[in-house]
């Protein structure tokens, strides 16, 4: 398995050094994230993410499909992680490293345990028809803080997502194309976003957030947390690394708190300009079936 | 040890009573479990020991600058505190503080006596393992070429490597040198070392206490049988190598581990290696050796499953009360269980309790 | 969700009549396992775990082709934490099917289980002297005899005992605990008690989060919730499981000592020196 090339000994000494006195070799102040991008793409629910050099992509698709037999009632979510040597040559195709293990699970920790996604608004016909809703993410460039900038990629494509409406008249079940009417949004309860801390020095005293791949290589240990805008934790992740104090811990729960609001509010927006986008002569209300006839 | 099972009466159990507000406080001291053995939060500092108390890992062993740590410590720096790092028992050499664990793997030392088992042959080098965190090596140039003959290593020596020592074969060796990662090199120059056969292998806890073989002036020995009822003049061999690894094996007149001590002069040895020192197959061992080195065997165990130490005398006063003890209870010279509660009654009756 | 909440704000007793800070029986023991280096077994409540620890050992996987039929099966089964020029820690959990109420199987490469066995061995990459040991791997073997809640917190615990067991040098013991909240994750509830230690149907019921910390402070090596809860109340339930740590730290110490004692009065390791008096 091939290694990512670890950061020299001195460029580790100057980076901490320079950590020490208060700069990050970008320039950024400690809790400035990189320049973040946003696009969607022409189809419904393409979400691209680029946080710096960091780039992903979030594709969600939709069928119908039959239930597990132990939840008849709630449809099928999936999300699937893709991290391939494209995007590293430390990752493998079939092979999940450690991290895109701990990827998946956060992802699902954060959007899918907490139940982001109203699952039982999917459900067709109880026990037999379902929708499965299925996201990939794919890495496509590898610079660090693939947990955040994935997180908001999934979440802004599943949001950005439209599902092609349905309609039940007795036992008939009816999909309709795209064409016959507008199709809907999926039922969504409320948006969970994740920020990663990483904490340098002996102590961990040091805390940054959006780490490149340099700095997250020279972390001693990090902590994921994610909320949403109303200040719900859905998740916290410290998995090992040095001990790090408990106050500084509290302390990054409401800086992620502050930044989630911040990312919110951003999405919100772009979603409001995509749809404005989209919308070119008030046709999609006309389209809507929620009208009134 | 196994698991025991325990009766249902309710341990000790540490409740805790952390904010003394008023309701939660007194509802605290009605109906919950009062500890006084509850032991004090935060890092145990210095106390009152009884003899029997040990250090655990966390504990500030010495607030005093005058100390230096030694092994199984470590230190921070403010405020100076020497800080035990494992599990075990406190020793001072001079102003050198170290703590020996209750348990852990061999860690080689110079000097050692060690059996060893080859996990791997490379090119001019053998790789052994001996119990320790890393496998010890044994470079061709540190073992005796048969015949005694003292030359170069030549490629050809290199070609036929195996047929020295190979795969899976057993020796005994002593450690030579110490490499920066704790791994050892050991050489087998010498009459008392080199490969092992004509007995049974077993392995015990090592130094690092627990039990176990312990570092003595002697490592191997021989073992008469002869109070045993077996037939004269045979009598076994004992190598309790330090890193636990232990054999025990018939005895050959000038050869083996104990040759040197009871053997004759360092002129004769170099006659005496024969061609058959690398020699793989067992000779003929006659039953009766072959029952008391069972019988042995059976002895260490008990001496480790009981907590003794394992040396010379506790092995020699073991197998005298063993052979005693299946005389005694008349199941004649072929009993040869030690498990259980009969190993526990040798072991008492070693320790005299 | 209602079973909980309700009688305890009646009675202030949990379902299984604990108060909110009563931690629940801890029962360890360590050197059961007599062929391995070192080996332990914890009872959290109903939460039983049985550890075995094998190593210092020469690491198994080697660069280059010499990688033979055990070396990647090991690998895959297990995660692992290297630490700079020190020894790697590989870390695998088995849950017996027999664990739960619902007989599950579960396989060992469930993203659950991997996460879980990521967790324990980077918390004890951090806690371990492990650059003692260069080019070694302590391998770490977990057995789920029984779960009823705070798995992960007895994962962490058991593998400290058998790592004291083995000898492997530490900077401190490193205990987990949980704490729980008894409200949701609704914001407006202020009333909110703090619960330590939570039991099985507490876990599916109340938010939660396990704390592991490096001894008796208040350093977090650990911390992983996976539950709603308003980020106010985060430091409420960190400081309750932080101080459950410590309780729970001075148990297992109490565990090791009694150990050790008996060791010590059975003659299997000569008695320590004490420190002190004749220093000048």
């Amino acid at each position: 398995m091939p290694r990512e090339a670890e950061p020299s000994l001195n460029e580790k000494a100057f980076f901490l050094q320079a950590l020490q006195d208060g700069h990050r070799l970008d320039g950024r102040k400690f809790e400035q994230f990189r320049q973040l991008d946003l696009q969607f793409g022409d189809q419904y629910g393409v979400a691209d993410v680029t946080l710096g050099k960091t780039r992903v992509l979030a594709k969600v698709s939709a069928e119908v499909t039959v239930p597990y037999p132990d939840r008849p009632f709630d449809g099928i979510f999936t999300i699937t992680t893709e991290l391939s040597p494209m995007a590293s040559p430390a990752f493998e195709v079939n092979r999940p490293t450690e991290q895109e293990v701990l990827l998946s699970r956060l992802l699902e920790k954060t959007v899918r345990r907490s139940n982001a996604l109203d699952t039982e608004s999917l459900c067709l016909i109880a026990g037999q028809k379902v929708w499965s809703i299925r996201v990939d993410l794919h890495v496509l460039s590898h610079d660090g803080n693939l947990m955040d900038a994935s997180c908001l990629a999934v979440v802004a494509a599943l949001r950005h997502f439209r599902k092609p409406d349905t309609s039940m008249e007795g036992e008939t079940l009816t999909i309709y194309t795209p064409a016959e009417r507008e199709p809907v949004p999926l039922s969504w309860l409320h948006t969970p976003l994740c920020i990663t801390f990483s904490f340098y020095g002996d102590e961990g005293e040091m805390t940054l957030v959006d780490t490149t791949l340099l700095e997250e290589q020279l972390k001693v240990s990090s902590c994921t947390i994610s909320l949403n805008k109303h200040g719900e934790i859905c998740q916290v992740a410290k998995l090992g690394g040095t001990p790090v104090d408990a106050v500084s811990l509290v302390q990054c729960a409401s800086i992620a708190l502050q930044k989630v609001k911040e990312l919110s509010t951003l999405l919100d927006q772009k979603l409001a300009e995509d749809s404005k986008r989209r919308n070119k002569g008030g046709l999609l209300a006309e389209l809507s079936a929620e009208n009134a006839r | 040890m196994p698991i025991t099972i325990l009766p249902p009466s309710v341990a000790q159990e540490p409740t805790r009573s952390l904010y003394q507000d008023g309701s939660q406080s007194d509802s605290d001291s009605d109906g919950g479990v009062d500890l006084d053995g509850d032991v004090s939060m935060g890092r145990p500092t210095k106390r009152a020991r009884r003899d029997e108390a040990i250090v655990t890992p966390g504990e500030v062993i010495t607030e005093d600058p005058q100390w230096m740590r030694g092994h199984g410590t470590y230190t921070i720096p403010e405020p100076p505190q020497i800080i035990s790092s494992v599990a075990g028992t406190l020793s001072k050499t001079n102003k050198l503080l170290s703590v020996r664990p209750l348990r852990a793997r061999y860690t080689p030392e110079i000097g050692d006596l060690v059996v060893g088992r080859i996990v791997e042959v490379q090119a001019r080098r053998w790789r052994v393992d001996v119990g320790a965190a890393l496998l010890a090596q044994l470079p061709l140039s540190a073992i005796n070429l048969p015949g005694g003959i003292q030359r170069r290593r030549t490629e050809t020596d290199e070609l036929q490597i195996r047929t020295f020592f190979s795969e899976g074969e057993l020796l005994v060796a002593e450690v030579q040198q110490l490499y920066n990662d704790g791994a050892a090199v050991l050489h087998t120059r010498s009459l008392k070392y080199g490969k092992l056969r004509n007995g049974v292998f077993m392995a015990v806890t090592g130094t690092g206490g627990g039990g176990g073989v312990v570092r003595a002036r002697r490592q191997a020995f021989t073992l008469d049988i002869s109070s045993s009822g077996a037939e004269g003049g045979e009598k076994i061999d004992v190598i309790l190598g330090v890193n636990g690894y232990i054999w025990i094996s018939k005895h050959i007149e000038g050869e083996g581990a104990a040759a040197e001590s009871s053997g004759p002069g360092i002129t004769r040895i170099e006659e005496s290696v024969g061609l058959n020192v690398y020699s793989s197959q067992n000779d003929s061992i006659p039953l009766d050796t072959m029952r008391e080195i069972a019988r042995t065997r059976g002895v260490i165990t008990a001496l480790v499953e009981n907590g003794l130490r394992v040396d010379e005398e506790m092995v020699t006063k073991g197998y005298q009360e063993a052979v005693e003890m299946a005389r005694g209870e008349g199941e004649g010279d072929d009993s040869l269980w030690l498990g259980g509660e009969k190993g526990k009654r040798l072991a008492d009756a070693l320790v005299g309790r | 969700m209602p079973l909980d909440t309700s009688t305890y704000n009646l009675a202030l007793l949990r379902v299984d009549g604990r108060r909110w800070n009563d931690l629940r029986r801890l029962h360890g023991q360590i050197r059961t396992q007599a062929a391995a280096d070192g080996s332990s077994y914890l009872e959290m409540g109903n939460t039983k775990v049985m550890c075995v620890v094998t190593g210092p050992s020469e690491s198994a996987r080697r660069g280059g082709a010499g990688g033979g039929a055990g070396g990647p099966a090991a690998s895959s089964s297990s995660s692992t934490a290297t630490t700079p020029n020190g020894a790697e820690i590989a870390v695998t959990i088995v849950t017996g099917g027999f664990s739960t109420v619902d007989r599950k199987k579960r396989s060992r490469t469930d993203k659950r289980v991997q996460e879980l066995q990521a967790g324990v061995a980077k918390a004890l990459a951090g806690a371990l002297h492990a650059h003692l040991y260069p080019r070694s791997t302590i391998a770490v073997s977990l057995h789920v005899l029984s779960q009823d809640g705070s798995l992960l917190a007895c994962l962490v615990n058991a593998s400290t005992l058998a790592l004291v067991d083995a000898g492997v040098p530490m900077t401190d013991y490193l205990v987990a605990c949980t704490a729980g909240s008894t409200s949701g994750h609704g914001a407006g509830d202020e009333g909110a008690d703090p619960l330590l230690d939570l039991n099985g149907q507490e876990e599916q019921e109340l938010p939660f989060l396990t704390l592991g910390t490096l001894g008796a402070t208040d350093r977090v090596a650990l911390l992983v919730c996976e539950s709603r809860v308003q980020v106010g109340r985060l430091e409420g339930m960190m400081a309750v499981a932080a101080d459950g740590c410590g309780h729970i730290r001075a148990a297992l110490d109490r565990i090791v000592r009694d150990k050790g004692a008996q060791m010590v009065r059975e003659g299997a390791i000569a008695k320590g020196e004490s420190i002190g008096m004749d220093l000048d």
